[in-house]
Protein backbone atom coordinates (compact mmCIF):
# COMPACT_ATOMS: atom_id res chain seq x y z
CA UNK A 1 0.00 0.00 0.00
CA UNK A 2 3.00 2.25 1.17
CA UNK A 3 4.70 1.98 -2.04
CA UNK A 4 2.18 2.26 -4.29
CA UNK A 5 1.24 5.70 -2.62
CA UNK A 6 4.59 7.00 -3.15
CA UNK A 7 4.85 5.89 -6.86
CA UNK A 8 1.67 7.60 -7.57
CA UNK A 9 2.47 11.48 -5.71
CA UNK A 10 4.04 12.22 -8.91
CA UNK A 11 1.69 11.56 -10.94
CA UNK A 12 -0.98 12.53 -8.55
CA UNK A 13 0.59 16.39 -9.09
CA UNK A 14 0.80 16.05 -12.88
CA UNK A 15 -3.06 14.82 -12.88
CA UNK A 16 -4.08 18.06 -10.56
CA UNK A 17 -2.13 20.31 -12.56
CA UNK A 18 -4.13 18.91 -15.40
CA UNK A 19 -7.41 19.22 -13.91
CA UNK A 20 -6.58 22.59 -12.81
CA UNK A 21 -5.75 23.35 -16.51
CA UNK A 22 -8.84 21.55 -18.04
CA UNK A 23 -10.87 23.29 -15.01
CA UNK A 24 -9.85 26.91 -16.34
CA UNK A 25 -10.48 25.83 -20.22
CA UNK A 26 -14.04 24.61 -19.68
CA UNK A 27 -14.71 27.43 -17.53
CA UNK A 28 -13.40 29.40 -20.38
CA UNK A 29 -15.82 27.28 -22.87
CA UNK A 30 -18.70 28.07 -20.25
CA UNK A 31 -18.28 32.19 -19.83
CA UNK A 32 -17.36 31.86 -23.88
CA UNK A 33 -21.33 29.77 -24.60
CA UNK A 34 -23.69 32.25 -22.03
CA UNK A 35 -21.51 35.48 -23.95
CA UNK A 36 -22.05 34.34 -27.24
CA UNK A 37 -25.75 33.29 -26.39
CA UNK A 38 -26.32 36.77 -24.52
CA UNK A 39 -24.95 39.09 -27.10
CA UNK A 40 -27.30 36.71 -29.80
CA UNK A 41 -30.06 38.08 -27.85
CA UNK A 42 -29.05 41.71 -28.03
CA UNK A 43 -28.73 41.55 -31.40
CA UNK A 44 -31.95 40.46 -31.99
CA UNK A 45 -33.66 42.86 -30.51
CA UNK A 46 -30.97 45.57 -32.50
CA UNK A 47 -32.07 43.70 -35.53
CA UNK A 48 -35.82 44.15 -34.96
CA UNK A 49 -35.88 47.51 -34.46
CA UNK A 50 -33.98 48.30 -37.70
CA UNK A 51 -35.73 46.42 -39.42
CA UNK A 52 -39.45 48.27 -38.50
CA UNK A 53 -37.28 51.67 -39.24
CA UNK A 54 -36.92 50.40 -43.07
CA UNK A 55 -40.48 49.45 -43.02
CA UNK A 56 -41.68 52.67 -42.54
CA UNK A 57 -38.99 54.66 -44.80
CA UNK A 58 -40.64 52.26 -47.34
CA UNK A 59 -44.23 53.33 -47.05
CA UNK A 60 -43.36 57.05 -47.10
CA UNK A 61 -41.67 56.74 -50.29
CA UNK A 62 -44.24 57.12 -52.86
CA UNK A 63 -42.33 56.64 -56.26
CA UNK A 64 -40.57 53.42 -56.32
CA UNK A 65 -38.21 51.31 -59.21
CA UNK A 66 -40.16 48.23 -60.48
CA UNK A 67 -37.62 45.59 -62.37
CA UNK A 68 -39.19 42.14 -63.59
CA UNK A 69 -36.67 39.78 -64.13
CA UNK A 70 -37.91 36.73 -66.59
CA UNK A 71 -35.95 33.81 -68.32
CA UNK A 72 -33.55 30.32 -67.12
CA UNK A 73 -31.66 29.17 -63.97
CA UNK A 74 -29.08 32.87 -64.55
CA UNK A 75 -31.93 34.74 -63.09
CA UNK A 76 -33.23 32.00 -60.64
CA UNK A 77 -29.98 32.38 -59.16
CA UNK A 78 -28.37 28.87 -60.07
CA UNK A 79 -25.15 27.76 -58.09
CA UNK A 80 -24.51 31.00 -56.14
CA UNK A 81 -24.28 29.89 -52.44
CA UNK A 82 -26.54 32.88 -51.28
CA UNK A 83 -29.21 32.14 -53.49
CA UNK A 84 -29.27 35.94 -54.89
CA UNK A 85 -28.28 35.17 -57.84
CA UNK A 86 -27.03 38.54 -60.66
CA UNK A 87 -30.66 39.59 -59.84
CA UNK A 88 -29.96 39.88 -56.08
CA UNK A 89 -26.62 41.36 -56.25
CA UNK A 90 -28.14 43.95 -59.08
CA UNK A 91 -30.88 44.94 -56.65
CA UNK A 92 -28.22 45.00 -53.70
CA UNK A 93 -26.34 47.39 -55.57
CA UNK A 94 -29.56 49.46 -56.75
CA UNK A 95 -30.94 49.92 -53.38
CA UNK A 96 -27.39 51.09 -52.26
CA UNK A 97 -27.46 53.80 -54.90
CA UNK A 98 -31.35 54.71 -55.62
CA UNK A 99 -33.50 56.83 -53.33
CA UNK A 100 -36.40 55.24 -54.40
CA UNK A 101 -37.27 51.66 -52.72
CA UNK A 102 -36.69 49.71 -54.95
CA UNK A 103 -39.37 46.43 -55.63
CA UNK A 104 -37.62 43.25 -57.98
CA UNK A 105 -39.82 40.37 -59.32
CA UNK A 106 -38.09 37.65 -60.31
CA UNK A 107 -39.88 35.27 -62.41
CA UNK A 108 -37.15 33.11 -63.60
CA UNK A 109 -37.47 29.42 -64.11
CA UNK A 110 -34.41 27.06 -64.12
CA UNK A 111 -34.31 25.12 -67.27
CA UNK A 112 -36.47 27.47 -69.24
CA UNK A 113 -35.80 27.53 -73.02
CA UNK A 114 -37.19 30.48 -75.39
CA UNK A 115 -40.11 28.73 -76.50
CA UNK A 116 -41.53 28.20 -72.79
CA UNK A 117 -40.52 32.06 -72.06
CA UNK A 118 -42.42 33.53 -74.54
CA UNK A 119 -45.48 31.30 -73.30
CA UNK A 120 -44.37 32.57 -69.99
CA UNK A 121 -44.19 36.28 -71.16
CA UNK A 122 -48.01 35.58 -73.02
CA UNK A 123 -49.45 35.02 -69.80
CA UNK A 124 -51.65 37.80 -68.43
CA UNK A 125 -50.19 38.02 -65.30
CA UNK A 126 -46.60 38.27 -66.58
CA UNK A 127 -48.44 40.61 -68.80
CA UNK A 128 -49.50 42.95 -66.07
CA UNK A 129 -46.13 42.64 -64.40
CA UNK A 130 -44.19 43.65 -67.14
CA UNK A 131 -46.67 46.70 -67.94
CA UNK A 132 -45.84 48.12 -64.50
CA UNK A 133 -41.42 47.36 -64.65
CA UNK A 134 -39.19 50.37 -65.42
CA UNK A 135 -36.01 47.83 -66.10
CA UNK A 136 -36.97 44.36 -67.78
CA UNK A 137 -33.77 41.43 -67.11
CA UNK A 138 -33.89 38.78 -69.90
CA UNK A 139 -31.23 35.82 -69.85
CA UNK A 140 -32.21 33.19 -72.11
CA UNK A 141 -30.90 31.07 -74.74
CA UNK A 142 -28.67 29.24 -72.31
CA UNK A 143 -30.68 26.11 -71.95
CA UNK A 144 -31.53 26.28 -75.93
CA UNK A 145 -28.15 25.90 -77.19
CA UNK A 146 -26.20 23.76 -74.52
CA UNK A 147 -28.50 21.65 -73.43
CA UNK A 148 -26.91 20.46 -70.33
CA UNK A 149 -24.06 20.62 -72.28
CA UNK A 150 -25.30 17.87 -74.94
CA UNK A 151 -25.21 20.13 -77.59
CA UNK A 152 -21.59 20.84 -77.61
CA UNK A 153 -20.27 17.61 -76.95
CA UNK A 154 -21.30 15.79 -79.74
CA UNK A 155 -20.83 19.21 -81.79
CA UNK A 156 -22.79 19.20 -84.92
CA UNK A 157 -22.58 22.93 -87.10
CA UNK A 158 -25.96 21.74 -88.94
CA UNK A 159 -27.81 20.97 -85.66
CA UNK A 160 -26.78 24.25 -83.94
CA UNK A 161 -27.98 26.10 -87.20
CA UNK A 162 -31.04 24.86 -86.81
CA UNK A 163 -31.58 25.06 -82.92
CA UNK A 164 -30.22 28.63 -83.35
CA UNK A 165 -33.22 29.43 -86.04
CA UNK A 166 -35.74 28.18 -83.78
CA UNK A 167 -34.43 30.77 -80.81
CA UNK A 168 -33.72 33.74 -82.86
CA UNK A 169 -37.64 33.55 -83.63
CA UNK A 170 -38.87 32.87 -80.62
CA UNK A 171 -36.55 35.88 -79.36
CA UNK A 172 -37.72 38.51 -81.30
CA UNK A 173 -40.97 37.29 -80.56
CA UNK A 174 -40.40 37.66 -76.74
CA UNK A 175 -38.93 41.09 -76.98
CA UNK A 176 -41.50 42.33 -79.12
CA UNK A 177 -44.20 41.13 -76.79
CA UNK A 178 -42.21 42.58 -74.24
CA UNK A 179 -41.90 46.24 -76.18
CA UNK A 180 -45.31 46.30 -76.99
CA UNK A 181 -46.58 45.81 -73.56
CA UNK A 182 -44.53 48.54 -72.24
CA UNK A 183 -43.40 50.44 -74.61
CA UNK A 184 -41.42 52.81 -71.95
CA UNK A 185 -39.07 50.52 -69.81
CA UNK A 186 -35.84 49.55 -70.38
CA UNK A 187 -35.13 45.94 -71.74
CA UNK A 188 -31.88 44.26 -70.91
CA UNK A 189 -31.19 41.28 -72.12
CA UNK A 190 -28.16 39.30 -70.96
CA UNK A 191 -25.75 37.21 -73.75
CA UNK A 192 -24.52 34.17 -73.35
CA UNK A 193 -20.86 33.40 -71.65
CA UNK A 194 -19.00 29.88 -72.72
CA UNK A 195 -18.69 27.48 -69.92
CA UNK A 196 -17.03 24.87 -71.56
CA UNK A 197 -13.87 27.24 -72.80
CA UNK A 198 -11.29 25.45 -71.42
CA UNK A 199 -12.35 21.71 -72.33
CA UNK A 200 -10.80 20.37 -75.31
CA UNK A 201 -12.95 22.01 -78.53
CA UNK A 202 -13.31 25.38 -76.52
CA UNK A 203 -12.34 27.09 -79.44
CA UNK A 204 -15.07 25.57 -81.69
CA UNK A 205 -17.52 26.36 -78.66
CA UNK A 206 -16.45 29.58 -78.04
CA UNK A 207 -16.71 30.39 -82.06
CA UNK A 208 -20.57 29.03 -81.96
CA UNK A 209 -21.35 31.26 -78.76
CA UNK A 210 -20.18 34.10 -79.98
CA UNK A 211 -22.05 33.83 -83.19
CA UNK A 212 -25.22 33.29 -81.35
CA UNK A 213 -24.77 36.30 -78.95
CA UNK A 214 -23.75 38.00 -82.37
CA UNK A 215 -27.11 37.11 -83.24
CA UNK A 216 -29.27 38.07 -80.14
CA UNK A 217 -27.91 41.32 -80.23
CA UNK A 218 -28.95 42.14 -83.56
CA UNK A 219 -32.15 41.03 -82.28
CA UNK A 220 -32.42 43.51 -79.57
CA UNK A 221 -30.97 46.09 -81.80
CA UNK A 222 -34.29 45.77 -83.62
CA UNK A 223 -36.63 47.23 -80.50
CA UNK A 224 -36.58 50.62 -79.02
CA UNK A 225 -34.37 51.05 -75.71
CA UNK A 226 -33.40 47.60 -75.61
CA UNK A 227 -29.56 47.04 -74.66
CA UNK A 228 -28.12 44.02 -75.42
CA UNK A 229 -25.41 42.69 -72.03
CA UNK A 230 -22.17 41.10 -73.10
CA UNK A 231 -21.13 38.78 -70.63
CA UNK A 232 -18.78 36.24 -72.68
CA UNK A 233 -15.94 38.51 -72.15
CA UNK A 234 -16.00 38.31 -68.10
CA UNK A 235 -16.20 34.49 -67.98
CA UNK A 236 -13.30 34.08 -70.83
CA UNK A 237 -10.32 34.05 -68.45
CA UNK A 238 -10.14 31.63 -65.29
CA UNK A 239 -13.47 30.82 -66.55
CA UNK A 240 -13.41 27.98 -63.80
CA UNK A 241 -12.57 31.13 -61.35
CA UNK A 242 -16.43 32.23 -61.48
CA UNK A 243 -18.41 28.70 -62.22
CA UNK A 244 -19.89 26.59 -59.77
CA UNK A 245 -19.30 23.12 -59.00
CA UNK A 246 -21.52 22.21 -61.75
CA UNK A 247 -19.06 23.61 -64.40
CA UNK A 248 -22.23 25.14 -65.96
CA UNK A 249 -23.69 28.19 -63.78
CA UNK A 250 -21.58 31.25 -62.37
CA UNK A 251 -20.60 31.05 -58.41
CA UNK A 252 -21.30 33.75 -56.60
CA UNK A 253 -18.29 35.91 -57.76
CA UNK A 254 -19.92 35.17 -61.47
CA UNK A 255 -23.37 36.78 -60.56
CA UNK A 256 -21.49 39.73 -58.90
CA UNK A 257 -19.78 40.03 -62.07
CA UNK A 258 -22.84 40.28 -64.31
CA UNK A 259 -24.21 42.27 -61.69
CA UNK A 260 -21.82 45.30 -62.02
CA UNK A 261 -22.20 45.07 -65.45
CA UNK A 262 -25.83 45.31 -65.94
CA UNK A 263 -25.32 47.92 -62.67
CA UNK A 264 -22.98 50.10 -64.48
CA UNK A 265 -25.58 50.61 -67.34
CA UNK A 266 -28.36 51.98 -65.39
CA UNK A 267 -29.29 55.16 -65.84
CA UNK A 268 -31.08 57.09 -62.56
CA UNK B 1 -4.41 24.65 1.73
CA UNK B 2 -2.22 23.13 -1.45
CA UNK B 3 -1.55 19.94 0.09
CA UNK B 4 -4.60 19.38 1.44
CA UNK B 5 -5.73 19.77 -2.10
CA UNK B 6 -2.89 17.63 -2.98
CA UNK B 7 -3.30 15.19 -0.35
CA UNK B 8 -7.16 14.63 -1.55
CA UNK B 9 -6.48 14.52 -5.15
CA UNK B 10 -3.99 11.63 -3.62
CA UNK B 11 -6.89 9.85 -1.70
CA UNK B 12 -9.34 10.44 -4.85
CA UNK B 13 -6.53 8.83 -7.37
CA UNK B 14 -6.17 5.92 -5.22
CA UNK B 15 -9.58 5.19 -4.80
CA UNK B 16 -9.17 3.94 -8.63
CA UNK B 17 -12.78 5.38 -9.42
CA UNK B 18 -11.71 7.48 -12.24
CA UNK B 19 -10.23 4.27 -13.79
CA UNK B 20 -13.80 2.67 -13.22
CA UNK B 21 -15.18 5.38 -14.72
CA UNK B 22 -13.28 5.56 -17.35
CA UNK B 23 -13.58 1.97 -18.12
CA UNK B 24 -17.47 2.54 -18.23
CA UNK B 25 -17.31 5.30 -20.64
CA UNK B 26 -15.01 3.34 -23.13
CA UNK B 27 -17.76 0.61 -23.16
CA UNK B 28 -20.15 2.76 -23.66
CA UNK B 29 -18.77 4.86 -26.37
CA UNK B 30 -17.98 1.56 -28.03
CA UNK B 31 -21.28 0.62 -27.70
CA UNK B 32 -22.53 3.88 -29.40
CA UNK B 33 -20.39 3.88 -32.35
CA UNK B 34 -21.57 0.74 -33.47
CA UNK B 35 -25.09 1.71 -33.28
CA UNK B 36 -24.10 5.09 -35.13
CA UNK B 37 -22.55 3.14 -37.65
CA UNK B 38 -25.38 0.79 -38.40
CA UNK B 39 -27.56 3.63 -38.79
CA UNK B 40 -24.97 4.97 -41.15
CA UNK B 41 -25.09 1.88 -42.75
CA UNK B 42 -28.69 1.47 -43.23
CA UNK B 43 -29.04 5.11 -44.09
CA UNK B 44 -26.75 4.17 -47.16
CA UNK B 45 -28.43 1.24 -48.35
CA UNK B 46 -31.48 3.41 -48.00
CA UNK B 47 -30.09 6.05 -50.36
CA UNK B 48 -28.48 2.79 -52.72
CA UNK B 49 -25.35 2.74 -53.80
CA UNK B 50 -25.18 5.91 -56.13
CA UNK B 51 -22.85 9.21 -55.36
CA UNK B 52 -23.36 10.55 -52.34
CA UNK B 53 -21.76 13.28 -54.26
CA UNK B 54 -24.31 14.11 -56.76
CA UNK B 55 -26.95 13.97 -54.41
CA UNK B 56 -25.58 16.14 -52.51
CA UNK B 57 -25.29 18.78 -55.23
CA UNK B 58 -28.72 18.03 -56.24
CA UNK B 59 -29.87 19.24 -52.41
CA UNK B 60 -28.00 22.26 -52.55
CA UNK B 61 -29.51 23.21 -56.09
CA UNK B 62 -32.90 22.31 -54.43
CA UNK B 63 -32.31 24.58 -51.84
CA UNK B 64 -31.13 27.17 -53.57
CA UNK B 65 -33.77 27.42 -55.86
CA UNK B 66 -36.32 27.80 -52.80
CA UNK B 67 -33.74 30.74 -51.52
CA UNK B 68 -34.29 32.74 -54.41
CA UNK B 69 -38.43 32.41 -53.92
CA UNK B 70 -38.92 35.66 -52.45
CA UNK B 71 -42.44 34.16 -50.69
CA UNK B 72 -40.57 31.75 -47.95
CA UNK B 73 -40.27 33.77 -44.84
CA UNK B 74 -37.24 35.24 -44.06
CA UNK B 75 -36.33 33.16 -40.68
CA UNK B 76 -37.15 30.05 -42.79
CA UNK B 77 -34.69 31.39 -45.43
CA UNK B 78 -32.22 32.30 -42.90
CA UNK B 79 -32.06 28.25 -42.10
CA UNK B 80 -31.99 27.13 -45.70
CA UNK B 81 -28.63 29.90 -46.27
CA UNK B 82 -27.03 27.92 -43.17
CA UNK B 83 -27.98 24.20 -44.58
CA UNK B 84 -26.50 25.50 -47.75
CA UNK B 85 -23.49 26.46 -46.55
CA UNK B 86 -23.21 23.29 -44.42
CA UNK B 87 -23.59 21.24 -47.33
CA UNK B 88 -21.18 22.70 -49.30
CA UNK B 89 -18.89 22.78 -46.74
CA UNK B 90 -19.36 18.51 -47.00
CA UNK B 91 -19.25 18.48 -50.52
CA UNK B 92 -15.68 20.98 -51.17
CA UNK B 93 -14.22 18.70 -47.65
CA UNK B 94 -15.14 15.44 -49.30
CA UNK B 95 -17.45 14.60 -46.35
CA UNK B 96 -20.20 12.50 -46.25
CA UNK B 97 -22.75 14.23 -44.59
CA UNK B 98 -24.50 10.60 -43.87
CA UNK B 99 -21.26 9.22 -42.42
CA UNK B 100 -20.23 11.71 -39.31
CA UNK B 101 -16.94 12.12 -37.95
CA UNK B 102 -15.51 12.06 -34.57
CA UNK B 103 -16.04 15.87 -33.71
CA UNK B 104 -19.63 15.76 -34.45
CA UNK B 105 -20.14 11.75 -33.07
CA UNK B 106 -18.39 13.77 -29.33
CA UNK B 107 -20.27 16.84 -29.77
CA UNK B 108 -23.51 14.57 -30.19
CA UNK B 109 -22.73 12.10 -27.42
CA UNK B 110 -21.63 14.89 -24.69
CA UNK B 111 -25.28 17.15 -25.60
CA UNK B 112 -27.29 13.51 -24.83
CA UNK B 113 -25.20 12.44 -21.58
CA UNK B 114 -25.78 16.15 -20.10
CA UNK B 115 -28.55 14.87 -18.24
CA UNK B 116 -27.98 11.53 -16.99
CA UNK B 117 -24.86 9.89 -18.06
CA UNK B 118 -22.39 12.21 -16.94
CA UNK B 119 -24.10 13.36 -13.97
CA UNK B 120 -23.83 9.64 -13.19
CA UNK B 121 -20.49 9.43 -13.94
CA UNK B 122 -19.72 12.39 -11.46
CA UNK B 123 -21.84 10.97 -8.53
CA UNK B 124 -19.78 8.23 -8.16
CA UNK B 125 -17.26 10.33 -7.61
CA UNK B 126 -18.62 13.16 -5.23
CA UNK B 127 -21.31 11.22 -3.30
CA UNK B 128 -18.80 9.43 -0.93
CA UNK B 129 -15.84 12.05 -0.86
CA UNK B 130 -16.84 13.38 2.69
CA UNK B 131 -19.74 9.89 3.63
CA UNK B 132 -16.63 7.40 2.95
CA UNK B 133 -14.50 9.44 5.71
CA UNK B 134 -17.29 8.76 7.96
CA UNK B 135 -17.87 5.32 7.29
CA UNK B 136 -14.26 4.14 7.12
CA UNK B 137 -13.86 6.69 10.48
CA UNK B 138 -10.47 8.43 9.13
CA UNK B 139 -12.83 11.64 9.88
CA UNK B 140 -11.39 12.04 13.20
CA UNK B 141 -7.90 12.04 12.09
CA UNK B 142 -8.62 14.23 9.48
CA UNK B 143 -10.40 16.79 11.97
CA UNK B 144 -7.61 16.13 14.94
CA UNK B 145 -5.05 18.04 12.86
CA UNK B 146 -4.98 21.65 13.46
CA UNK B 147 -6.66 22.86 10.13
CA UNK B 148 -10.22 24.68 10.31
CA UNK B 149 -13.05 22.23 9.49
CA UNK B 150 -13.86 24.60 6.50
CA UNK B 151 -10.45 24.36 5.24
CA UNK B 152 -10.55 20.48 5.08
CA UNK B 153 -13.96 20.96 3.34
CA UNK B 154 -13.20 22.82 0.64
CA UNK B 155 -9.91 21.08 -0.36
CA UNK B 156 -12.16 18.26 -0.63
CA UNK B 157 -14.51 20.68 -2.83
CA UNK B 158 -11.79 21.87 -5.16
CA UNK B 159 -10.81 17.71 -5.60
CA UNK B 160 -14.11 17.52 -6.58
CA UNK B 161 -14.26 20.50 -9.13
CA UNK B 162 -10.58 19.30 -10.42
CA UNK B 163 -11.93 15.50 -10.89
CA UNK B 164 -15.53 16.94 -12.75
CA UNK B 165 -13.19 18.41 -15.06
CA UNK B 166 -11.00 15.67 -15.64
CA UNK B 167 -14.04 13.56 -16.13
CA UNK B 168 -15.35 15.99 -18.80
CA UNK B 169 -12.26 15.52 -20.55
CA UNK B 170 -11.84 11.61 -20.70
CA UNK B 171 -15.12 11.42 -21.65
CA UNK B 172 -14.13 14.19 -24.72
CA UNK B 173 -11.20 12.35 -25.32
CA UNK B 174 -12.35 8.74 -25.37
CA UNK B 175 -15.46 9.29 -27.72
CA UNK B 176 -13.49 11.24 -29.97
CA UNK B 177 -10.43 8.68 -29.75
CA UNK B 178 -13.16 5.49 -30.41
CA UNK B 179 -15.54 6.84 -32.67
CA UNK B 180 -12.28 8.40 -34.94
CA UNK B 181 -11.34 5.38 -35.71
CA UNK B 182 -14.26 4.48 -37.16
CA UNK B 183 -15.81 8.10 -38.55
CA UNK B 184 -12.40 9.34 -39.36
CA UNK B 185 -11.00 12.52 -37.60
CA UNK B 186 -12.10 15.26 -39.39
CA UNK B 187 -14.67 18.12 -38.99
CA UNK B 188 -13.21 20.34 -36.63
CA UNK B 189 -13.95 23.68 -38.94
CA UNK B 190 -17.48 22.21 -40.19
CA UNK B 191 -19.85 25.48 -39.86
CA UNK B 192 -22.29 25.05 -36.99
CA UNK B 193 -24.74 27.45 -36.41
CA UNK B 194 -25.94 29.39 -33.26
CA UNK B 195 -27.89 31.53 -31.96
CA UNK B 196 -31.95 30.00 -32.53
CA UNK B 197 -34.90 31.53 -30.59
CA UNK B 198 -37.66 29.33 -29.73
CA UNK B 199 -40.75 31.31 -29.12
CA UNK B 200 -44.30 31.43 -28.65
CA UNK B 201 -44.34 32.15 -32.37
CA UNK B 202 -42.08 28.79 -33.43
CA UNK B 203 -38.65 28.25 -34.75
CA UNK B 204 -37.28 31.70 -35.04
CA UNK B 205 -33.56 32.04 -36.89
CA UNK B 206 -32.75 36.03 -37.41
CA UNK B 207 -30.41 36.32 -35.25
CA UNK B 208 -28.14 32.89 -36.26
CA UNK B 209 -25.03 33.02 -37.20
CA UNK B 210 -22.26 30.54 -38.26
CA UNK B 211 -19.07 29.48 -36.31
CA UNK B 212 -16.72 26.72 -36.50
CA UNK B 213 -17.22 23.09 -35.38
CA UNK B 214 -14.34 23.06 -32.68
CA UNK B 215 -15.87 26.55 -31.28
CA UNK B 216 -19.42 25.04 -30.60
CA UNK B 217 -17.84 21.97 -29.04
CA UNK B 218 -15.81 24.37 -26.51
CA UNK B 219 -19.42 25.76 -26.12
CA UNK B 220 -21.26 22.41 -25.70
CA UNK B 221 -18.33 21.36 -22.90
CA UNK B 222 -18.10 24.00 -21.14
CA UNK B 223 -22.18 23.89 -20.00
CA UNK B 224 -21.51 20.60 -19.66
CA UNK B 225 -19.13 21.05 -17.14
CA UNK B 226 -21.50 23.54 -15.49
CA UNK B 227 -24.23 21.33 -15.45
CA UNK B 228 -21.94 19.01 -13.71
CA UNK B 229 -20.55 21.15 -11.09
CA UNK B 230 -23.93 21.67 -9.91
CA UNK B 231 -24.74 17.89 -9.95
CA UNK B 232 -21.61 17.35 -8.36
CA UNK B 233 -22.42 20.19 -5.27
CA UNK B 234 -25.49 18.54 -4.91
CA UNK B 235 -24.26 14.72 -4.41
CA UNK B 236 -21.20 16.45 -2.51
CA UNK B 237 -23.84 17.88 -0.32
CA UNK B 238 -25.66 14.59 0.43
CA UNK B 239 -22.33 13.21 0.73
CA UNK B 240 -22.16 15.88 3.58
CA UNK B 241 -25.74 15.24 5.03
CA UNK B 242 -25.64 11.14 4.87
CA UNK B 243 -23.10 9.18 6.23
CA UNK B 244 -23.89 6.26 4.10
CA UNK B 245 -22.76 6.63 0.40
CA UNK B 246 -25.29 3.81 -0.64
CA UNK B 247 -28.26 6.04 0.34
CA UNK B 248 -26.72 8.99 -0.85
CA UNK B 249 -26.20 7.83 -4.28
CA UNK B 250 -29.36 6.31 -3.92
CA UNK B 251 -31.09 10.23 -3.18
CA UNK B 252 -29.14 11.70 -6.12
CA UNK B 253 -30.19 8.43 -8.56
CA UNK B 254 -33.58 8.93 -7.84
CA UNK B 255 -33.61 12.54 -8.26
CA UNK B 256 -31.96 12.36 -11.70
CA UNK B 257 -34.00 9.89 -13.11
CA UNK B 258 -37.25 11.72 -11.43
CA UNK B 259 -36.02 14.51 -14.10
CA UNK B 260 -35.23 12.43 -16.84
CA UNK B 261 -38.78 11.18 -16.30
CA UNK B 262 -40.58 14.49 -16.10
CA UNK B 263 -38.98 16.49 -18.47
CA UNK B 264 -40.60 14.07 -20.72
CA UNK B 265 -44.01 14.63 -19.37
CA UNK B 266 -44.22 17.63 -17.81
CA UNK B 267 -45.32 20.83 -20.00
CA UNK B 268 -48.59 21.23 -18.27
CA UNK B 269 -47.08 21.78 -14.74
CA UNK B 270 -44.85 24.81 -15.51
CA UNK B 271 -43.71 25.58 -11.79
CA UNK B 272 -41.75 22.25 -12.14
CA UNK B 273 -38.98 24.35 -14.01
CA UNK B 274 -38.04 25.98 -10.77
CA UNK B 275 -36.21 21.71 -10.28
CA UNK B 276 -32.51 21.57 -11.32
CA UNK B 277 -33.07 18.07 -13.10
CA UNK B 278 -35.10 19.72 -15.66
CA UNK B 279 -32.77 22.77 -16.31
CA UNK B 280 -29.90 20.22 -16.79
CA UNK B 281 -29.71 19.77 -20.66
CA UNK B 282 -28.48 23.61 -21.19
CA UNK B 283 -27.00 22.27 -24.46
CA UNK B 284 -30.21 22.60 -25.92
CA UNK B 285 -30.34 25.99 -25.57
CA UNK B 286 -27.20 26.24 -28.18
CA UNK B 287 -28.49 23.84 -30.82
CA UNK B 288 -31.93 25.14 -30.59
CA UNK B 289 -34.56 22.24 -29.80
CA UNK B 290 -37.19 23.12 -27.40
CA UNK B 291 -36.80 23.34 -24.31
CA UNK B 292 -39.51 20.94 -21.66
CA UNK B 293 -41.49 23.38 -20.65
CA UNK B 294 -42.01 26.87 -22.75
CA UNK B 295 -40.67 30.15 -21.78
CA UNK B 296 -37.50 28.32 -20.59
CA UNK B 297 -34.48 30.50 -21.92
CA UNK B 298 -30.63 29.72 -21.07
CA UNK B 299 -30.32 32.76 -19.07
CA UNK B 300 -33.50 31.49 -17.13
CA UNK B 301 -31.95 27.74 -16.60
CA UNK B 302 -28.59 29.28 -15.59
CA UNK B 303 -30.18 30.81 -12.76
CA UNK B 304 -32.06 27.99 -11.70
CA UNK B 305 -28.64 25.95 -11.49
CA UNK B 306 -26.85 28.83 -9.67
CA UNK B 307 -29.50 28.77 -6.93
CA UNK B 308 -29.26 25.15 -6.42
CA UNK B 309 -25.60 25.46 -6.26
CA UNK B 310 -25.28 28.45 -3.93
CA UNK B 311 -27.94 26.51 -1.72
CA UNK B 312 -26.16 23.22 -1.92
CA UNK B 313 -22.75 24.99 -1.32
CA UNK B 314 -24.07 26.98 1.71
CA UNK B 315 -25.48 23.82 3.29
CA UNK B 316 -22.38 21.93 3.06
CA UNK B 317 -20.32 24.30 4.56
CA UNK B 318 -22.67 25.34 7.18
CA UNK B 319 -23.02 21.61 8.51
CA UNK B 320 -20.10 20.17 7.80
CA UNK B 321 -18.36 22.86 10.30
CA UNK B 322 -21.37 22.80 13.08
CA UNK B 323 -22.14 18.77 13.01
CA UNK B 324 -20.94 16.76 15.59
CA UNK B 325 -18.40 13.92 15.22
CA UNK B 326 -18.61 10.87 16.49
Amino acid sequence: MCEVFILKKPLSIVITALSAVLLCVWLGGFLYAVQTNLNVQADESKNTSQDTGKKSQAVNNEKDLKVVAVGDSLTRGMGDETGKGYIGYLTDEMKAKSKKPVIVQNLGISGQKSDSLLAQVKTYSVTRQLKEADYILITIGGNDLFQGGQTLVDFQPAAVKSIQQKYLHNLEAILSHVRSSNSGAVIFLVGLYNPFIELENGKDTSQVVREWNYKSAEAAAKQIKTVYVPTFDLFELKVNDYLYTDRFHPNSKGYRLIAERVAALLTW
Amino acid sequence: MNKLIQNEMLKLLARKRLIVVGIILSILVVLFTYAQYQTVQTQLKKLGTTDWRTTLQQQIIDTQNRLSNSRIPDDFKKELEVRVKQQQYYLDNDINPAEPGAPSFTKEFMENSIDLLLPLMIMVIASDLVSSEFSMGSIKLLLTRPVKRWKILFSKYVTLLLAISLIIAMMGMISYLISGVVFGFKGWTAPEFIGFQITEAGFDASGASIIPQWQFILMDFGVVWFAAVVVGTLSFMVSVLIRSTAAGMGIILALLIAGAILSNMVSSWTSAKYFFMLNMRLTDYLNGSPPPIEGMTLSFSLAVLTVWWLLALFISFGVFTKKDIY
